[in-house]
């Protein structure tokens, strides 16, 4: 395929499987662009930024992630000036820019004091050490969304040239390698929080690490101790089982247009999504995460079409229900 | 049978299975556990003693039905292997709720906070105390996804037949 030459320089560390990405492109260019970049977290998995294991659709699906990760950010909460940043141009400098972007939205989240220098920081990928791929940036938060789209020629060229990674420490802070690493982690940490912070119900309204992380294993608890529960009654209710499994496999439906659906936040990845090739097909399915304390009264009209023979005309709305509901 | 006719009329496929990772774990689930669920059903014993080893193993298939539609994650992996092991015990779910701390000072008290909680949520993580920090956060997502749809698909077979 075609394909930029600095695109290829720069493309994520571990991306061996150009074809998967290229066809990841093709959906993301075609698909609704806003996504919501918790997906990112979910998907990027141990293996993407630190590029390790590449082994199973982890290493596969999370590689791809940052891509659109960035180009979320980019689009969606980066809020650039330039409203006809096209997604076509930005492909060609994936993730380079887009880690600064993601940088950039993350230091305007975390950071309260900013400094009136600029300071940037070059980034240029090299191939297997990408635990050591960071964006430090401190400045004015606008200005660096403006200067991102500007930079992104700067940065393909310079990776070109380069397969060093440049990271310029911020200002007042310990340069050392260790505290650098450490900060990487820690921020990647809190990226990951992020996300929880998305998927666990209630969660939004908790600001700092300790209480969401109290809020999460409570969740936890509490589903583990509802699945046992429901285990309990099914074990009770089970003599009357008769389901007949072809009943319950059969009613596939059709999944609900992609497009009317709201962003989408977790996703799950499955082998035979992304071998299969539709890695997009996950992020644009539009499936917000479902609490399921809020839809005791409805997901189980909904799934009672798993088991009865209904006729296919009620089928249908109960079906686009039913995925709404997953989704919702 | 003549209902199975029936039914076999009425389905509907679905032109991309696939696609909806939400459903594909919920329809392996289903498939797990449904066949699982009938064949100890026939051995169901009527005897009130016995009904405890039957919730538990109703409760071990439960597990495995999750474990196997989540293959792709290491706690998928590491619950299978558990539940496959011969010394395989209930997990305990500690019924402790933690309390929000008022930390007013920061540094080595926060951090030290956290991380006693972060321990926390790697032992309710099947096989989150073997991973570091960083893999057990990605992969609590996951799990908390598929804990949802779990409880779902649970619900739903148990007011399915229990009416």
């Amino acid at each position: 395929m075609m394909m930029n030459g600095a695109t290829e320089a720069e493309l994520l560390l571990n991306c061996t499987d150009m074809s998967v990405l290229e066809r990841q492109k093709a959906h993301l260019k075609y698909h609704h662009p806003g996504f919501d970049p918790t997906l990112a977290g979910f998907l990027s998995g141990p293996s993407t930024i630190n590029g390790g294991e590449i082994d199973g659709f982890l290493g596969t699906a999370g590689l791809d992630l940052p891509v659109i990760y960035g180009e979320t950010t980019v689009e969606g909460s980066c809020q650039f000036g330039s409203g006809n940043f096209k997604k076509r141009k930005f492909d060609c400098v994936v993730k380079t820019t887009s880690e600064e972007c993601n940088e950039v939205k993350k230091m305007m989240m975390m950071m309260n004091r900013e400094d009136e220098e600029e300071e940037k920081s070059k980034i240029t990928e090299q191939n297997n050490e990408s635990s050591k791929s960071i964006t430090k940036m401190k400045n004015k938060a606008k200005k660096e969304q403006n200067n991102c789209s500007n930079d992104s020629s700067k940065v393909t060229k310079e990776s070109q040239k380069t397969d060093y990674i440049h990271v310029r420490a911020r200002r007042g802070q310990a340069t050392d390698s260790h505290s650098i690493a450490e900060r990487a982690r820690r921020e990647k940490i809190s990226e990951r929080m992020k996300y929880l912070q998305d998927l666990v119900p209630g969660c939004d309204k908790i600001t700092g690490k300790a209480g969401m992380l109290d809020e999460i294993i409570n969740y936890v608890q509490s589903l583990q101790r509802q699945v046992e529960f429901l285990s309990m009654k099914l074990a009770a209710v089970n003599p009357r089982l008769d389901l007949d499994i072809d009943d319950i496999i059969a009613k596939e439906v059709v999944s609900a247009p992609m497009t009317n659906l709201p962003l989408p936040t977790t996703v799950m990845p499955s082998y035979e999504m992304v071998n299969a090739g539709y890695p997009y097909e996950m992020v644009n399915s539009g499936y917000l995460h479902c609490n399921p304390m809020q839809q005791v009264a409805t997901s189980s009209d909904q799934l009672s079409c798993f088991n009865n023979g209904e006729a296919p005309l009620m089928w249908d709305s109960d079906v686009q229900n039913l995925y709404s509901n997953l989704g919702v | 049978m003549e209902r199975k006719t029936i039914n076999k009329r009425k389905r509907v496929f679905s032109l991309q299975p696939n696609k909806n990772p939400k459903a594909v774990f919920a329809r392996r689930y289903a498939s797990h556990l449904v066949p699982a669920l009938n064949k100890i059903n026939m051995n169901k014993p009527t005897s009130k003693k016995d009904h405890k080893s039957f919730e538990q193993t109703v409760k071990h298939e439960v597990g495995m039905a999750l474990a196997l539609s989540a293959q792709e994650f290491a706690w998928g992996r590491f619950l299978q292997h558990k539940l496959l092991s011969p010394t395989h015990e209930d997990p305990s779910y500690s019924s402790k709720i933690l309390e929000r701390s008022d930390y007013k000072q920061e540094g080595e008290e926060e951090e030290a906070e956290i991380k006693k909680r972060l321990k926390e949520l790697q032992k309710l993580l099947p096989g989150g105390e073997e991973m570091n920090m960083d893999e057990m956060l990605s992969e609590i997502g996951s799990y908390i996804v598929c804990l949802e749809l779990q409880m779902i698909v649970l619900k739903s077979l148990v007011q399915d037949n229990s009416s």
